[in-house]
């Protein structure tokens, strides 16, 4: 296999070349020192965090300033889970299948011992991660190479089906946020024929709407409006953790748990969409299914916050999978992460793997790097959320907004995007209010464009004729997995709903 | 992901209505049914203006377009046909109690007193935040910003929420003037280092 070769080893030297200095791996700590503390702050979620980092790496190089976004990532999924266990409130989606055994446990006094597996697990995880993506990026990027623009509108439009799994309760309502997201991307010039799509001739239009702007202003100025609507304390039980901590039996005895959670969650990582909250619940639920302490868990089973902790911990190694080989952001967060990418001119990809194959190792090294990493800054944070956790609301959230002002003026000098920030934090907000999801919106924003260039392209290259839609086995293969995921989807939400309505 | 979910957590139940009496859940449900009839209507109205209104005058395309396919045209009134049969989907699913909406956790508060005057305030605030900002410049802009905004939200903490507003914008003025090398908005008036 030569990607154990020779050209193998020397790119991992390369890579390893390219991290090894002060530069990167402070970047790695303070990532992951800065998004251990941005998930453990419920309000401020793991992609809050990683859009705020955004510009602030605009002036390093393009390895420090991904290693940067790459740490608070990692950080923050696992700072997601000191709140889930503390407070019960999950400091991100993907740490709401951890609440489940993790607060019960706290509240027998072992909130150390479930925070404790909680990072024992989410490192390991994160390891396991990290190496599938070390071994499988370049053998999936070689693959992709052979795609052309047919096979990548059926991949997207593939991708876009994820769009049901971020829906939350109503599939419809998901589709309306996505079909918001298509008809806001579209803002611009024509991408073939160079003619103003809804720009009314404004040159700030032009170049459509700033990613960077639409990305803030759907995620953190809504929990702002959210806060002005209602100020009102809320009332967060705050737990002890505990004298006991987690032992290396205990460990041990999880480890089967850890192991299939950690691969399950690098399998749907590895999906473009799904994203590190469905890999918890299949994770638990698995963890559950096989365990001989069944009844015990949601009562709070060691087992169940290890098996929950290591499947969304496994997603974040593995959706860079289909970001680095594909060029497809596997979740929102790596779709921030590509824009990053971007900024630094580079465009994730196969070719990547050609033209920039050091910076792509140098990645794979600092992700191993950053295991590490988070294994000591989640030790410190499991002690000192307490102090973090207590920074009143109200001081809180008026900070976000200047940080939001700032980050978002420095992408492009443009009073103009703080405006576009603001205009659709409103209406992220009457979305919140609604409960119209915004993940949806977001994805079909930044896959939009993508599906609609390669689509007109096919066209173009064609001659306007569709069979080049289906001209071989790869199309084929991603249009029976829509057909297959479309049906799927709908007969779930179907017996979901009568299953709500009997009840 | 934004900090909502509306996902069931097994052995826990994550709806709305856990927190209303029993008698109170079919109302609820009837409400839930409502508001989304009310956003498929909403989204059929959008559809119908920005296919009859927003793409005929907002955009424009050549008359040498061989296919209606590659045409500029094409991918918007697809979106907005797409919209349409959602709306439609909303109201059809809301009639038959299929896939209806449920609800956010931790769910929203609907009843906050005072809410739309704060709203009212706040987006006041945010224009004025804005254009203060190329007159005032940004560090003295956000520093107002944040005192107004803590003051919305009636901070218990004045005189931290003086400090961190002070401190705050200068620090992130000093990180990306002279770390990051990226030009703010000085104003017209005080200039800084």
């Amino acid at each position: 296999m030569d990607f154990l070769g020779d050209a193998f080893l020397q790119n991992i030297m390369a890579g390893f070349a390219l991290v090894a200095n002060v530069e990167s791996i402070a970047a790695l700590g303070i990532g992951v020192t800065v998004g251990v503390i941005a998930g453990a702050i419920p309000g401020m979620s793991a992609t809050m965090a990683v859009a705020l980092t955004l510009p602030f790496t605009f002036s390093m190089t393009p390895i420090t300033g991904i290693l940067l976004l790459l740490g608070v990532y990692k950080g923050g999924i696992f700072g997601g889970s000191i709140p889930a266990i503390l407070i019960k409130t999950p400091g991100t989606p993907a740490s709401s299948a951890t609440v489940l055994d993790g607060h019960p446990m706290a509240e027998k006094g072992q909130a150390g011992k479930a925070l404790g597996m909680a990072l024992w697990s989410s490192c390991t995880a994160d390891l396991i991660s990290n190496l599938s993506l070390i071994m499988f990026a370049g053998w999936l990027a070689s693959f992709a190479l052979s795609f052309g623009p047919p096979e990548f509108f059926t991949l997207i439009l593939f991708s876009l089906t994820i769009i049901a799994g971020v829906s939350g309760g109503s599939l419809l309502l998901g589709f309306l946020s996505a079909a918001m997201g298509l008809l806001l991307a579209t803002i611009g010039l024509d991408l073939v024929y160079g003619t103003g799509r809804f720009s009314f001739n404004d040159t700030n239009l032009m170049g459509g709407l700033n990613f960077i702007a639409v990305l803030i202003g759907l995620f953190a100025i809504p929990e702002i409006l959210t806060m002005v609507w209602d100020p009102s304390p809320k009332t967060e039980k705050r737990t002890k953790l505990g004298d006991n901590w987690v032992t290396f039996k205990e460990y041990k005895s999880c480890f089967k748990s850890i192991i299939r959670g950690s691969f399950i969650g690098v399998f749907l990582g590895s999906i473009p969409g799904i994203g590190a909250a469905p890999s918890a619940f299949l994770s638990y639920s698995e963890a559950r299914r096989k365990s001989p302490n069944k009844e015990n868990f949601g009562k709070g089973e060691i087992e169940g916050v290890a098996a929950s902790e290591a499947g969304n911990n496994g997603v974040a190694g593995a959706t860079l999978i289909p970001l680095l080989a594909l060029g497809i952001p596997g979740d929102v967060i790596t779709a921030i992460i590509i824009g990053a990418f971007m900024i630094h001119g580079l465009q994730p990809g196969p070719l990547m793997f050609v033209t920039n194959g050091d910076i792509i190792y140098g990645l794979f090294m600092g992700m191993i790097i950053s295991s590490i990493f988070l294994f000591f800054v989640g030790s410190v944070a499991i002690r000192a959320f307490r102090f973090v956790a207590d920074i009143p609301r109200s001081l809180l959230f008026p900070t976000i907004l200047i940080l939001c002002v700032y980050g978002c003026y420095a992408v492009n000098n443009s009073i103009f995007d703080v405006g576009v920030m603001f205009v659709i934090g409103w209406i992220g907000f009457v979305m919140l209010r609604y409960n119209i999801p915004a993940a949806p919106f977001l994805i079909a924003f930044i896959l939009g464009p993508l599906l609609e260039d390669n689509f007109r392209q096919a066209m173009l290259m064609s001659g306007s004729s569709a069979s080049i839609l289906v001209r071989g086995p790869i199309t084929w293969f991603f249009w029976t997995l829509t057909i297959i995921t479309v049906v799927a989807i709908i007969r779930a939400g179907i017996k979901n709903s009568k299953t709500t309505a009997i009840e | 992901m934004q900090d909502q979910t509306t996902t069931k957590l097994p052995g826990e139940t994550a709806s709305i209505t856990d927190d209303i009496p029993n008698g109170n859940q079919d109302s609820e449900a009837v409400k839930n049914t409502r508001t989304q009839t009310t956003i498929g209507i909403c989204a059929i109205i959008f559809a119908v203006f920005t296919y009859f209104v927003a793409i005929p005058y907002g955009v424009s395309t050549p008359s040498n377009v061989s296919n209606i396919v590659l045409s500029p045209l094409f991918w918007p009134n697809i979106i907005a046909g797409l919209t349409g049969l959602v709306g439609l989907g909303l109201i059809l699913t809301a009639k038959t109690k299929i896939m209806t909406i449920t609800q956010n956790e931790p769910p929203f508060n609907f009843y906050a007193s005072g809410g739309w005057q704060r709203l009212g305030i706040f987006a006041v605030l945010l224009i004025i935040y804005m254009a203060s900002i190329s007159r005032l410049g940004i560090v003295w802009s956000s520093m107002l910003a944040f005192i107004s905004l803590a003051l919305i939200i009636k901070t218990n903490h004045k005189i931290t929420a003086l400090i961190v507003a002070v401190l705050m914008p200068l620090a992130l003025y000093a990180f990306f003037a002279h770390v990051a090398g990226i030009a703010l908005p000085q104003g017209l008036f005080v200039r800084l280092p």
